[in-house]
């Protein structure tokens, strides 16, 4: 993979420079494109024909029991099987500590046969606790959203449909907690399930699954609304369906991974940055420019619809509608140019906030599909961290400083830069933020902070440099065994394009929720909505197409394509911020 | 019982760091198992007979080069599982023949020496063909020797018993490693002296073991698990109320 990414770079095109992108708290600016992980879905279901429908709803009056729905591809069939339970209220919580959960489903390649239904009933409601069948490709549990989810209930069986503003508070009946895949607990590896062609890119297995879990949250309260008022319950209609999405909850077990997948994050930011680059390359039309608008007008409808109870997101929300007005201005103004795009990203880039321009990163990609859309196949990546025991040491001394400088000069004595350490909690293995000095475990600190590190190898290059001016990579893993890990780590990112994340994990004003924010930014996440610095709510799928819409041959591609930022139903496009 | 593959690794680097592993040497020595148990050897019998062994190696990290020139180096394991330090001493003969075309390394007195083979299968990944040798018993004398093709992290082993044996009283308790940048070095037996073979595996049966552990997943002893789950809780912080707002506040 990295051979591709340097082989695209060998062309004209203007990428943003790593000082810039990889910026932690830009990455925590973020938002989904329509490369992330959730629209390339509904786009392959689309373009393959996937075929998708409940094969049993085997559910009592409460909606609890069983569902199975069959997907079929063109080259294989799957199953998403859903157990829902009773669960008391003192028991629900979105924390990874949880051991019961409103349902619990899972991803299974191939037939349902019984005894891998006996298998499933028995471990999947378990969760962590269970052994895990290797056909699974995915386990994953889910909450209710209580009020959203009994307030459909309620009008459905009066034969209404829900008010919307439910959908504004919370875009989702079900939030899900968790989400294993690459053979957690006994499921199967990633090693496999890459060499499928359904599933071969990330977490596409994963978004397959939170996908058809989307379908069953509304029929399970039509099914609950029927039983409960046979005659007067109505169904949920369309424009309301497509406006309902699927809840996420995640909290610090998510930013490990990303400091853990160093090449894969690289890789994603490049095809977002390549993306942006061959978006700003094109000679805007005016159609490009009227499109860019509308797309303007429905991002601040999204904004004006987007209720979020964090108040400095809710001000960035505020800051991002107030400013895209300043855009659309901007559009109608300027002249049409050949460097019109790059123009809007100049003056962008000294006049809005992040928040904001990187809202424009996705509007600009959003406008090329033709152009970009070939990027989804290259977000996967070999993750080989491997050392290059040969290299000169004063090449690597030469690395550290172009690629590194950010970390190696960096002060790390002082109290604030050494303020927090990482460690994984007996409960669970949930990873924590412990305060140094004051909190218990920083014998056991994990390995996450890559700046202070790499400045550790530095000093002790230096040093072995002076005595031995020829030595070798090697000399110095051999000298230093503890830096093996660090070096392949400092050798093998400094040939990508983005190379690592730049920010000190140690700091006390490092903000966890960036990290969390620009990986569900890639998966496809919006409606961000933080609670404290180190959890986080977001939907999934919310204005994405419904099953009924892949079996209707008349039903518009711009379905399938085009629902990035989802307004409700009623909304004005020009609608005014809250 | 049955783990994935993933399951394995992540448990075997948490219980290498539980032991006192560096992390990167714990990273590698989880690999080294993992790859074995992927491919049919029996990496967890091999780790578990040894697993004493290892926790007393966790600790020296680093390899005690008696002998090296350009193409050559002997390094003493003093008595530690290849696990601990295998690794330093195999990137350091990578390094000599990548830069000399052809290198050779000596670990005298090293232990669980069928480990060894997963960080081969990594040079090999990386463009370099590998060869280890080594003998197993004095008395019948057995030979093992295992070949990479570069760019194949699947090798060919032979593993064969002499008829007669020489004489000779040199503990076999090393290995010696020859890697070549340029040419394959893979094993076929060609010899005068009468032997019989005791074990065969070509890179079909190891794809295939690979294969079925990746569909249906790894069987391991449920006992060896345990164990390993017990030194990877060593790494784990217990828990308490100001731990757990250590992940935000509570909902």
């Amino acid at each position: 993979m990295t051979e591709l990414t340097h082989a695209f770079d060998a062309s004209a095109l203007s990428l943003r420079s790593p000082a810039t992108v990889m910026d932690l708290e830009r990455l925590g600016s973020f938002s989904p494109t329509r490369l992330s992980f959730a629209r390339r879905l509904t786009r392959m279901m689309f373009e393959q024909k996937w075929q998708v429908a409940c094969t049993e709803l085997a559910l009592d009056a409460s909606g609890h029991g069983k569902a199975i729905y069959r997907l079929q591809t063109p080259t294989r069939r799957y199953h998403v099987v859903i157990f829902s339970q009773h669960l008391e209220d003192d028991r629900r919580t979105d924390r990874v500590i949880a051991e019961a959960w409103d349902l619990t489903f899972c991803l299974v390649e191939g037939e349902v046969d019984p005894e891998l239904m006996s298998a499933m009933t028995a471990n999947v409601p378990l969760q962590e606790a269970g052994r895990q069948h290797p056909r699974l490709l995915v386990i994953s549990r889910a909450n209710k959203s209580l009020r959203t989810f009994q307030a459909f209930i309620e009008a459905l069986a009066a034969g209404q449909q829900p008010n919307i503003e439910h959908l504004k508070q919370a875009g989702y009946l079900y939030r899900t907690t968790a989400v294993y895949g690459n053979g957690k607990f006994g499921i199967a590896d990633y090693d496999r399930v890459k060499g499928s062609e359904d599933f071969q890119q990330p977490f596409s297995a994963q978004m397959a699954a939170v996908y058809v879990l989307r379908e069953f949250s509304v029929d399970q309260v039509e099914h609950i609304a029927k039983q409960s008022e046979p005659g007067r319950a109505v169904t949920l209609n369309k424009d309301t369906r497509r406006y309902l999405g699927i809840g996420n909850s995640t909290g610090l077990g998510m930013a490990p991974f990303l400091i853990n997948h160093p090449q894969l994050i690289s890789q994603w930011v490049w095809v977002r940055e390549r993306a942006l680059a061959v978006a700003v390359s094109q000679s805007p039309t005016e159609g490009d420019r009227e499109k860019i608008l509308a797309l303007c007008h429905r991002a601040t409808a999204y904004l004006a619809d987007t209720r979020v109870e964090d108040e400095p997101q809710r001000a960035r929300n505020v800051e991002a509608h107030t400013e895209l007005t300043q855009v659309m201005a901007w559009l109608e103004q300027v002249p049409l140019d050949d460097t019109l795009w790059q123009q809007l990203l100049d003056w962008a880039q000294t006049q809005l906030s992040l928040e904001t321009q990187e809202l424009l990163t996705t509007l600009l990609i959003e406008l090329y599909p033709q152009q970009v859309d070939s990027l989804n196949d290259v977000m996967g990546a070999d993750e080989n961290l491997d050392l290059t025991p040969d290299m000169p040491l004063i090449q690597l001394k030469q690395i550290l400083e172009t690629h590194f400088d950010w970390a190696i000069h960096a002060d790390y004595d002082c109290e604030d830069a050494r303020y927090w350490f990482w460690y994984q909690s007996a409960e669970k293995e949930e990873p924590r933020l412990g305060v140094r000095g004051e909190e218990l475990g920083e014998e056991k600190e994990l390995a996450l902070a890559v700046a202070p590190t790499a400045q550790r190898v530095y000093r002790d290059l230096i040093q072995l440099l002076d005595e031995q001016p020829r030595a070798l990579t090697v000399d110095l893993v051999m000298a230093f065994p503890e830096h093996m890990r660090v070096i392949r780590r400092i050798q093998t990112m400094a040939a990508t394009v983005y190379g690592e994340i730049r920010a000190n994990l140690w700091h006390r004003d490092m903000k966890p929720m960036h990290l969390l924010r620009a990986k569900l930014s890639f998966l496809g996440a919006h409606r961000f909505d933080p609670r404290g610095d180190r959890w986080v709510r977001v939907t999934f799928f919310q204005g994405a197409p419904l099953l009924s819409d892949y079996a209707d041959s008349s039903t518009s591609p711009d379905v399938f394509d085009d629902w990035g930022f989802p307004v409700a139903p009623e909304a004005e496009l020009t609608a005014a911020m809250p | 019982m049955k783990i994935s593959l993933n399951e394995l690794q992540s448990v075997c680097r948490k219980a290498f760091a539980g032991m006192g592993f560096a992390a990167g040497h714990a990273d590698d020595a989880a690999a080294m198992v993992a790859w074995m148990q992927s491919y049919g050897l029996d990496g967890m019998k091999a780790l578990n007979e040894g697993l004493e062994c290892v926790v007393a190696s966790a600790a020296s990290a680093r390899p005690n080069v008696i002998y090296q020139d350009a193409d050559l180096a002997v390094v003493d394991g003093q008595h530690m599982s290849v696990l601990s330090s295998g690794n330093l001493a195999l990137e350091l003969a990578f390094a000599k023949a990548r830069i000399r075309g052809l290198s050779v390394i000596k670990i005298r007195h090293c232990r669980q020496r069928q480990l060894i083979m997963g960080y081969l299968s990594r040079l090999a990944d990386r463009g370099m063909n590998v060869t280890a040798f080594w003998r197993h018993s004095q008395t019948p004398i057995t030979e093992q020797v295992v070949g990479f093709r570069a760019n194949s992290s699947v090798p060919s082993i032979r593993v064969f018993e002499l008829a007669e044996s020489p004489d000779d009283d040199v503990p076999n308790d090393g290995v010696t490693i020859v890697m070549a940048n340029h040419f394959d070095l893979l094993p076929t037996i060609r010899s005068e002296d009468e032997y019989t073979l005791l074990a065969r595996h070509d890179e079909s049966d190891l794809l295939a073991a690979r294969h079925h552990a990746l569909a249906e997943g790894l069987t391991v002893d449920p006992e060896v698990w345990q164990q390993l789950k017990g030194f990877a809780a060593k790494t784990l912080v217990e828990a308490s109320e100001q731990s757990r707002s250590g992940a935000g506040p509570a909902e």
